[in-house]
């Protein structure tokens, strides 16, 4: 599960197929963006929405935890956080729709580079049960009485915006149809930003520091901004997600912020492999429709901790990576690193 | 150009460096450090480099009273160090770390260390899976990239046969010569200490009890008694 | 009512000093946390409640650790030691999924809704301490909890094991190059923390209740004694546990509202004071 940087010699490689695999991604962008429109019914566009965007979260969990050595486990909070801000910009503080949203955005990357100035410095494990911790506290306050007015409790919030975000009008959100390509291209954003950073500078000290934090220090880096920057983009990604979900759902309750959908995040994220930005996506993917399909709430927790166990023991590059490691070694049988980015 | 004064480090109730005074000068010249196992060695080293916080005393460096600076401060004024326990970064190859941190501290001039340090075989291998040895190699060769003006090296034999450590003191006799680098060693190998050093200073249990060049501190009796005597 | 605020928090913490020690010791051992160590706790709980249906009480309480011991064998040899080489992030994720596994195997197996265990009948009703009528079985429980912390202790501070146990959680290159066999180590210590995991099952039966969310619960809970206490620092578990247990109580009297989040709140309160924690426990790398 190491984030091992590219070899030199893959690195030729690119510079010579980077044209082609570009041009690819381009095709396989817009065919996406566009067949399933025409070829999937309407029930599988649900599913696929839920999947991208379960994706995004997982993408954002999957970063941290490849990158940083950094397990998020509030990740859902900030995802069903963005839906109540959103709902409540609309229905308490009478914002238009595109405000609400630009206003939840902002309170959620203020609060996560907030928390992220504390949380940092401390050990990993320290920091997943702290991201826990705030977790739960939104989940809590969400319950509260006091916050009925705003948050409607345990029932949920119906959130209905009047007017239209980039000219599309609610109904458009909410149809599986016409939602499908804006979280098909939100998704490809994501993914192509987290790649982004990935490859750059940013991400080779994340890593570096995973491996030594000290070490770093000892050579003169600041190893307490890079991380708080990777936790304030990761997060941002999950607003995102989140503000998608409560456009397109229409509606926002405490199982959008819940631990569970942060563990379905995980999941899928090992699913799909967590050591590319693709993976969480298509990881996300697969349980939205293998929830769909093992029904049951029971049946999808046994899933899940099976699906831990057997994508972290037996096929711990997940699909994406899988896939990926198989491809490069048929190309090249005598590579001997298999590590993608 | 570094300046120990009365410097105490306390862990919990044991004194492991006790009103410790010592002034290393001098660029290219090679201090090394001996006494007896909880001397307090590595310790003076940690207080030194910033990894730990004296309880009472001052580090001045270049004039400049540095107790309260942080670690990446001090490297990026000149003072490195190497580590006891290989510090290095086990998924990265070794080209790769060491151009990582040459890109922060605005060092043009790898090649020279690499091969300096004979790395020039292992630079596309994952540091994790080289030889100890060579490990060794490249902690050291972290700490010499920058340019620094002060090398701090902690047991670097650490681990390494008696041939392997005067090799690579060699090495480093060599590059801080070359460099006008000023360097602390604090080794356990006392040949090796000897043989290549210009000044030594001995600790034992937490206090200073000699400095001077290796005839006068072979010759010194309190050290003897306290140190060489046991291992002779 | 400070008495009884006092002996409630003791009860609670008498359970909880049993299971985060138990994680704290895996910790400080292996660097790994295991994140199933609630569903064992909720194993032990259910497996209380069957046995003591079949053969009492007292029954409960001596087979259930034993069965619980025997599948920390089996978590040892069969998950920690293979997975040794994989980072420790992996193998806690294991774990978690295995909890999660275990946890949906209970609650097919015993269905959905909680169940009580009424206290044997040796320790039911109440007796007047300090002017107080208590519950006897609270009392015991304390008693319990004294007498494992006890146990602890002194196991950690005079016996060999106990002396390798904390050298390898202190420092665990120095102890490997000392010769001390960590493999063995870490079948006793994972054993133990799985018996005592059975033994707080058993415990809290009649205590709390039997029910499903209580692997969730607890792990969470442990957790945060854990980061709480420092890594590696099993005196600074008990501490945590205490305060925790105080902080729980005296919550859920005073703000049973928010009490739901009082434990966060001490996270957060402690890791802002001192960021490594209470104890005393692994030295900066």
């Amino acid at each position: 599960m190491s984030g091992g940087a590219a070899s030199p010699v893959a690195v030729r490689y690119s510079a010579v197929g980077a044209p082609l695999a570009a041009l690819a991604a381009t095709a396989l962008f817009v065919v996406g963006a566009v067949a399933p429109i025409y070829a999937a019914s309407e029930f599988t566009l649900r599913i696929g929405n839920q999947g991208l965007l379960l994706g995004m979260l997982a993408l954002s969990v999957a970063f941290l935890m490849n990158q940083a050595g950094l397990v998020a486990l509030g990740a859902a909070s900030v995802y069903g956080g963005a839906g109540y801000l959103f709902a409540i910009g609309i229905n308490n503080w009478d914002l238009s729709a595109t405000q609400a949203l630009l206003a939840a955005f902002v309170i959620l990357v203020v609060y996560a580079a907030a928390l992220g100035a504390l949380i940092i410095r401390t050990n990993p494990l320290a920091f997943m049960m702290l991201t826990l911790a705030a977790g739960e506290m939104i989940s809590h306050s969400v319950m509260l009485e006091g916050l009925r007015d705003y948050t409607s409790g345990a029932d949920g919030l119906v959130v209905a915006f009047k007017g239209s975000i980039l000219g599309l009008q609610a109904a458009d959100f909410a149809n599986p149809v016409h939602f499908w390509p804006l979280a098909w291209t939100a998704t490809w954003i994501s993914g192509l930003t987290i790649r982004a950073v990935r490859r750059s500078r940013l991400g080779a000290v994340l890593r570096a520091v995973r491996q030594n934090e000290e070490r770093m220090r000892f050579s003169g880096f600041d190893t307490y901004a890079p991380r708080l920057m990777g936790f304030v983009l990761i997060n941002a990604v999950a607003a995102v997600a989140g503000l998608l979900h409560v456009l397109n759902a229409g509606f926002v309750s405490p199982d959008s912020l819940g631990l569970s959908l942060s563990t379905n995040a995980l999941v899928s994220a090992l699913i799909g492999g967590v050591a590319s930005a693709a993976g969480p996506i298509v990881g996300g993917l697969i349980f939205a429709f293998a929830q769909d399909e093992f029904g049951a709430y029971g049946v999808t927790q046994l899933l899940t901790g099976v699906a831990i166990v057997v994508f972290i023991v037996l096929f711990s590059k997940g699909v994406v990576g899988g896939l990926t490691s198989a491809a490069r070694h048929l190309r090249r049988p005598s590579d001997p690193k298999g590590g993608a980015r | 150009m570094l300046e120990i004064d009365r410097l105490c480090v306390n862990y919990g109730r044991v004194r492991a460096l006790d009103e410790v005074s010592l002034e290393i000068g001098g660029e290219g010249v090679l201090h090394g450090v001996i006494g007896p196992n909880g001397a307090g060695k590595s310790t003076l080293l940690d207080a030194v480099s910033g990894r730990r916080r004296p309880t009472q005393g001052a580090i001045r460096y270049c004039g400049q009273d540095i107790t309260g600076k942080s670690v990446a401060w001090r490297r990026h004024r000149g003072m490195a160090r190497s580590f006891q326990r290989t510090s290095i970064f086990p998924d990265l190859t070794v080209d790769e770390q060491l151009r990582l941190v040459a890109w922060r501290l605005g060092d043009d001039r790898l090649d020279e260390i690499i091969q300096a340090l004979d790395l020039t075989d292992y630079l596309r291998e994952p540091a994790g899976r080289i030889a100890y040895g060579v490990q060794r190699r490249v902690d050291v060769a972290l700490a010499l990239i920058g340019r620094p003006q002060l090398l701090l090296m902690d047991e670097p034999g650490a681990g390494l046969s008696a041939e392997e450590t005067l090799h690579l003191f060699q090495h480093v006799r060599a590059l801080v010569a070359e460099r006008r680098i000023a360097a602390v060693i604090v080794e356990h190998d006392v040949d090796a200490v000897f043989s290549c050093c210009d000044v030594v200073t001995v600790l034992d249990l937490g206090r200073r009890l000699a400095t001077g060049n290796p005839a006068e501190i072979r010759a010194d009796a309190r050290v003897v008694e306290a140190y060489l005597g046991s291992a002779a | 009512m400070i008495a009884l605020l006092v002996a409630n928090s003791l009860a609670l913490a008498s359970l909880l000093i049993m299971l985060s020690s138990g994680l704290a010791l895996i910790y400080g051992l292996r660097d790994v946390i295991n994140f199933g160590h609630g569903a064992l706790y909720m194993l032990g709980a259910y497996l209380g409640y069957s046995l003591t249906l079949v053969g009492g009480f007292w029954l409960a309480l001596l087979i259930a650790p034993i069965l619980l011991a025997l599948l920390g064998v089996a978590l040892e040899y069969l998950v920690l030691r293979p997975l040794q080489a994989r980072s420790h992030i992996e193998v806690a994720l294991v774990t978690l999924g295995l909890g999660i596994i275990l946890g949906q195997i209970l609650i097919f197996v015993y269905g959905g809704e909680a169940r009580s265990i009424d206290a044997p009948a040796g320790l039911s009703g109440s007796v007047v301490v300090f002017g107080l009528s208590y519950p006897v079985y609270r009392i015991f429980l304390i008693a319990m909890g004294l007498g494992s912390c006890a146990g602890l202790a002194l196991w950690l501070r005079y016996t060999t094991s106990g002396l390798h146990v904390r050298a390898v959680s202190q420092d665990p290159s120095v102890a490997r190059m000392m010769g001390i066999n960590a493999d063995r180590l870490s079948l006793l210590v994972t054993v133990l923390s799985a018996g005592f995991a059975g033994v707080a099952g058993v415990l809290a039966g009649p205590y709390l209740s039997v029910d499903p969310g209580m692997d969730v619960t607890m792990i969470v809970d442990c957790l945060i004694i854990v980061v709480i206490g420092g890594t590696g620092s099993i005196g600074g578990a008990i501490v945590a546990a205490l305060l925790f247990g105080f902080v729980q109580v005296a919550g859920s009297v005073f703000l049973p509202d928010l009490a739901a989040l009082a434990p966060y709140v001490l996270l957060m309160a402690v890791l802002l004071i001192t960021p490594r924690g209470i104890g005393r426990g692994r030295a900066p790398a």
